[in-house]
């Protein structure tokens, strides 16, 4: 069937970053020398002409974009200066806003004002709700226990009912994407056994984006940069996550250093603030390929990371060596940017946690669903060669 | 006489400051009406010719860059009118070369013409200046010879400038040219003897332009011819120095793949057919006179002076034509092609030389074989006539050509001898694999789409896509790239790589324009006055621009602008105005020439 085309599609891309994708000539160097693609996902060059055809329907069913760990190579290489990279980048923040069933992602990719105006109320509200629980009760100068400023149980309730309701929407549109991936853009019919059998790919993939080591740029960096910096920092992230939903109780008993808990707290806190001072300042000395073109939901995105990270250190801080009040402001504004930040997650770059592996998951159901139907043609006719 | 101007563009760049412009218009006698329409206007003439009745003109002046687009509509609003539609002037500002620091003086000078309806080259051109009847050409690529053969055979004085030892420039280096496959050679070499033997031009090769002054129509120039140390009316070419000459060099003509004697002939057709000593490697010259110096005693027509010494003299000439051609750009600073790395990655005209039957090797194409350099004891790559044939070779289109990093522009040729090289390549190996990776194919020209056609159905392997990489694998040659026809990444093992390498600017070009007051287009050849009105001309009358020194072309295209510009000159020369396009005259003489001859 005729696919039909969109000839905005590329206008609207533009407003994700996809700025120079007309330069693209297709000479397929980007593709040549992409270490990711292979004979079934082949990119960028082809997601660069869907793009400049307007195919729609192709881009949204597409696994590629999440296959693109930007590792800069492709756009180095670029005769035309078209950044294919950059165009893989700006489909995953399409796609986000595509998989998303609120639209609420679109808003905030397509405006930065929006997006920052929200972080911004969300940061207030969260401020007004903290003081207003203080005009009935809480002191400013408890830190810890029932009596505490921001007493750990009520926020511990907080953070799961609001984790809760947000994992919910990922979880959804986790759904839409395996819908629109898999039943639309699947042109094979999959067995469910073939989702069992690469089951696997998602842990193996979610802890250790080990494709991300396998880049060109990767492997020359020596240190395995960014492979290993971006693994502290996720590594750091769910420990943290963990932590702070399940043990939060323990993270904020004190005054004195609960070690069991807080030990994982300074090797999460150690990933963490390397990560965002590794990312903000690739993107602020902008050397390589993937740190040129900063869309305004990258820097919302460490920034918001690096202002959690420095406030939960100090609030640590602080509450540690006897300062109740400063550790109780600080705890304050931490809260501030983690809600709206958590509030973010299903419509934000940072969905690429979930995402990301699914796709590297789908991408391997594919592959095999397709070399299973090969070897059942086969075998209902013996003559038929693959191509 | 009433006049009206009217001020319109046909494209949006507004080069010139109209405020001041209309201004002076306003100002000159007869002029009753001004009104500025814009780019592009749609103009109607029925609704126009209500405005030229109400203001009755007698004149109409249409002012702007190619206002001539407008006049039908103007002439025919006239005529509805009631008024003279053959009174409808133009005041062509980028035609007369109003562009650039003096535009908007030299618009008024164009603008006052057109008010008195005075032909602007006849009022700005001081009148009966004389114009010296002799040209200079620089550069004796193909170009240059068709130039100096044009003029020479209409009996005008022709000093040729070439900057190495024979003319011929590159079409010299060729075995065939597309899309024909005549014989470079046959086409090339009677033209290069009829320039060595014509009475009126006078060839000075290994030379170099040192230094302009003078205005169009009279200039004076110095030229430097460095020592050839041979005399080029008894040299005999025998060849008996070169053999004995000790010294061995990389041969330029060649393209680096051969070497040569320190006393050589480029190559046996050269025009002048004489030896010429290399000062820069010759043992004699380089040590004062104190070692070497065999060849002296081996010419049996003592015409061998190694103590000879550069000659400057300074010729007189009426106008100048340039006709430098290209180079190629340097494949070593283009990484992912491993040109310079892999032995067996040569460039176009390296391949050129190989395929040459003159050449190295005869004309066989092979792969370079190893051999020890007995006095370095090094390892070198070379091409031998009893070496391998290839039997996959690549050839790779757009090498740093419509590359943001490299050259953003087409070469424009690249396509078109690359299918030639495959042809060649399987004329000459049969069983050869030959794979072309190509982005577009520019086949523009005449014969040009047939002959790409021509070259697929001979079994050459065209695949879509520029190949991304060649790298070395178990000490084969891999290129990588994705076809894209196909849509798959695909390797090809070759044992040859030919880059298609572009073209940029002569080395040089950057001084000869600051020597001749001349621009350079943004991608660094030299601007003509206008693309497509007036493409061999410059904004300096009397300098003119002549094949490939102008922007990328094939010699068919070169060949009729080398006629082209002799054309220009002659006109100049003939009608003894002095030149086309730039008045030295100050705007108030242009405008008393203007109405002085408007009376007359
Ligand atoms: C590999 C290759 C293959 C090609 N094959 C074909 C083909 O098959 N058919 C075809 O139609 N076209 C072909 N072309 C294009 C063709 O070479 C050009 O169109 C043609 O040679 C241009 O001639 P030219 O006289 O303008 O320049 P050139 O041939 O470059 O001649 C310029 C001359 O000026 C001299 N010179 C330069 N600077 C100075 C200076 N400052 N002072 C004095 N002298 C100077 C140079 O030494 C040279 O002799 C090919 C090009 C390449 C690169
Ligand atoms: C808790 C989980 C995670 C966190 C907090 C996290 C955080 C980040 C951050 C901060 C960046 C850098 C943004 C920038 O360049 O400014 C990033 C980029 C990236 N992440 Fe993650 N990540 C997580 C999970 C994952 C997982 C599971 C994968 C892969 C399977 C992954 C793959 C990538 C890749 C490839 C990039 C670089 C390209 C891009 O920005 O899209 N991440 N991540
Ligand atoms: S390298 Fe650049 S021009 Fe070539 S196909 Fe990729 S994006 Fe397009
Ligand atoms: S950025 Fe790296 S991984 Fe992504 S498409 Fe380009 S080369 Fe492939």
């Amino acid at each position: 069937m005729a696919i039909r085309v969109n000839p905005r599609l590329i206008e609207d891309l533009n407003r994700f970053g996809a700025a120079d994708v007309q330069m693209c000539y297709h000479c397929g160097d980007c593709s040549a020398v992409c270490v990711h693609t292979d004979d079934m996902f082949r990119f960028p060059r082809k997601s660069m002409r869907q793009l400049q055809m307007g195919l729609e329907k192709r881009l949204d069913t597409a696994l590629e974009p999440w296959l693109c760990y930007y590792c800069g190579q492709c756009s180095d290489q670029c005769p035309r200066e078209a950044h294919p990279g950059e165009t893989m980048m700006s489909l995953r923040r399409w796609l986000i806003n595509r998989y998303d069933i609120t639209g609420i992602a679109g808003k905030f990719f397509r405006s930065v004002q929006t997006e920052v105006w929200t972080v911004i109320i969300m940061g207030l509200l969260t401020a007004l709700a903290a003081l207003g629980y203080h005009l009935f009760s809480g002191s400013i100068y408890v830190v810890d226990g029932p009596d505490a400023f921001l007493p750990s149980h009520i926020v511990h309730m907080f953070d799961i009912a609001l984790g809760s309701v947000l994992g919910i929407i990922l979880l959804l549109n986790a759904l839409h994407m395996w819908s629109l991936t898999m039943k639309e853009g699947g042109e094979a019919s999959i067995p469910w056994w073939l989702y069992i059998k690469s089951i696997l790919q998602l842990p193996l993939h979610f802890f250790t984006q080990k494709r991300y080591a396998e880049c060109i740029t990767t492997k020359k960096s020596g240190l395995y940069m960014p492979w290993i910096i971006h693994l502290g920092l996720m590594w750091g992230y769910v420990t943290m996550l963990v932590l702070v939903m399940v043990f939060l109780p323990y993270l904020q008993k004190g005054p004195e250093i609960f070690w069991p808990a807080h030990i994982f707290g300074y090797l999460a806190s150690i990933g963490l603030l390397t990560g965002v001072f590794y990312f903000i300042r690739s993107r602020l000395i902008r050397k390589y390929a993937q740190y040129h073109k900063s869309h305004s939901t990258d820097w919302v995105f460490v920034i918001l990371l690096a202002l959690i990270t420095i406030t939960g250190i100090l609030q640590h801080i602080f509450h540690r060596t006897g300062l109740p009040v400063a550790a109780n402001i600080t705890y304050l504004l931490h809260l501030m940017v983690v809600v709206p930040w958590l509030l973010r997650m299903p419509f934000s770059k940072w969905a690429h946690l979930v995402y990301r592996p699914l796709a590297m998951y789908f991408a391997a159901v594919r592959k095999n669903a397709y070399a299973w139907q090969e070897k059942k043609q086969r075998s209902f006719s013996p003559d038929l060669q693959p191509i | 006489m009433r006049i009206g101007v009217f001020f319109c563009q046909v494209d949006q760049e507004k080069l010139i400051n109209l405020d001041q412009i209309i201004k002076y218009a306003d100002n000159l006698p007869g002029v009753v009406y001004t009104r500025i329409f814009g780019v592009k206007p749609k103009l109607n003439p029925e609704e126009l010719s209500i405005l030229l009745k109400e203001y009755a003109f007698e004149r109409i002046v249409i002012a702007g860059d190619s206002p001539g687009y407008f006049k039908p509509v103007f002439a025919k609003a006239m005529a509805l009118a009631g008024g003279n539609p053959h009174e409808v002037q133009l005041a062509s500002f980028r035609e007369h070369g109003a562009r650039g620091e003096e535009a908007v003086e030299r618009a008024k000078g164009i603008l006052a013409c057109a008010s008195y309806a005075v032909p602007y080259s006849l009022a700005a051109i001081p009148k009966g200046a004389p114009v010296h009847p002799s040209t200079l050409i620089i550069g004796g690529g193909v170009a240059g010879i068709q130039a100096a053969l044009e003029l020479a055979d209409a009996g005008k004085p022709v000093y040729l400038v070439e900057r190495t030892g024979t003319i011929g420039g590159h079409m010299a280096m060729f075995d065939k040219t597309f899309p024909t496959l005549d014989c470079a050679a046959c086409i090339l070499t009677p033209k290069m003897v009829a320039v060595g033997q014509h009475d009126m031009i006078r060839l000075l090769t290994n030379a170099a332009v040192e230094g302009v002054s003078g205005i169009p129509g009279s200039y004076k120039v110095k030229v430097r011819t460095r020592a050839r140390c041979v005399d080029l009316t008894s040299c005999i070419s025998c060849g008996l120095c070169s053999e004995v000459c000790p010294v061995k060099v990389i041969s330029e003509f060649d393209a680096g793949i051969s070497q040569r004697k320190a006393i050589y002939i480029p190559f046996p057709q050269a025009v002048p057919n004489v030896y010429m000593v290399d000062a820069d490697h010759c043992t004699y010259i380089q040590s004062d006179g104190k070692k070497c110096g065999v060849c002296l005693k081996k010419c049996p027509k003592e015409c061998i002076n190694l103590n000879e010494s550069d000659l400057v003299e300074e010729i007189e000439v009426g106008n100048i034509i340039l006709a430098t051609g290209y180079d190629i750009l340097d494949a070593s600073i283009i990484p992912q092609y491993g040109y310079g790395i892999y032995p067996n990655v040569i460039t176009a005209i390296e391949f050129e030389r190989l395929t040459n039957a003159s050449g190295t090797t005869g004309g066989k194409i092979v792969t370079k074989t190893m051999q020890v350099n007995k006095r370095t004891g090094e390892k070198e790559w070379i091409f031998d006539s009893t070496g391998p044939s290839p039997k996959n070779v690549a050839i790779i289109h757009c090498v740093g050509s419509r590359d943001k990093k490299y050259n953003g522009y087409c070469s424009r040729v690249c396509c078109m001898y690359s299918l030639k090289f495959s042809h060649l390549v399987k004329e000459k190996i049969p069983e050869v694999n030959c794979y072309e990776f190509y982005i577009d194919m520019r086949a523009f020209g005449k014969g040009y789409e047939e002959f790409a056609e021509r070259i697929r159905e001979e079994g050459t392997f065209v695949v879509r896509g520029r190949s991304a990489t060649v790298s070395m694998d178990n000490g084969n040659m891999v290129v990588k790239g994705e076809d894209i026809v196909q849509d798959k990444v695909v390797e090809f093992p070759v044992d040859l790589v030919v880059l298609a390498v572009g073209l940029v600017p002569a080395k040089g070009t950057v001084e000869l324009c600051t020597l001749l007051g001349l621009t350079r287009d943004p991608d660094g050849w030299f601007s003509e006055l206008d693309y497509n009105g007036n493409p061999t001309d410059t904004e300096r009358g009397g300098i003119y621009v002549a094949g490939m020194c102008q922007g990328p072309k094939d010699i068919p295209d070169t060949v009729a602008q080398g006629s082209a510009v002799a054309a220009g000159v002659l006109r100049s020369i003939t009608s003894g105005r002095g030149i086309g396009h730039h008045s030295n005259l100050m705007l108030s003489e242009i405008e008393a020439r203007a109405k002085s001859i408007h009376t007359f």
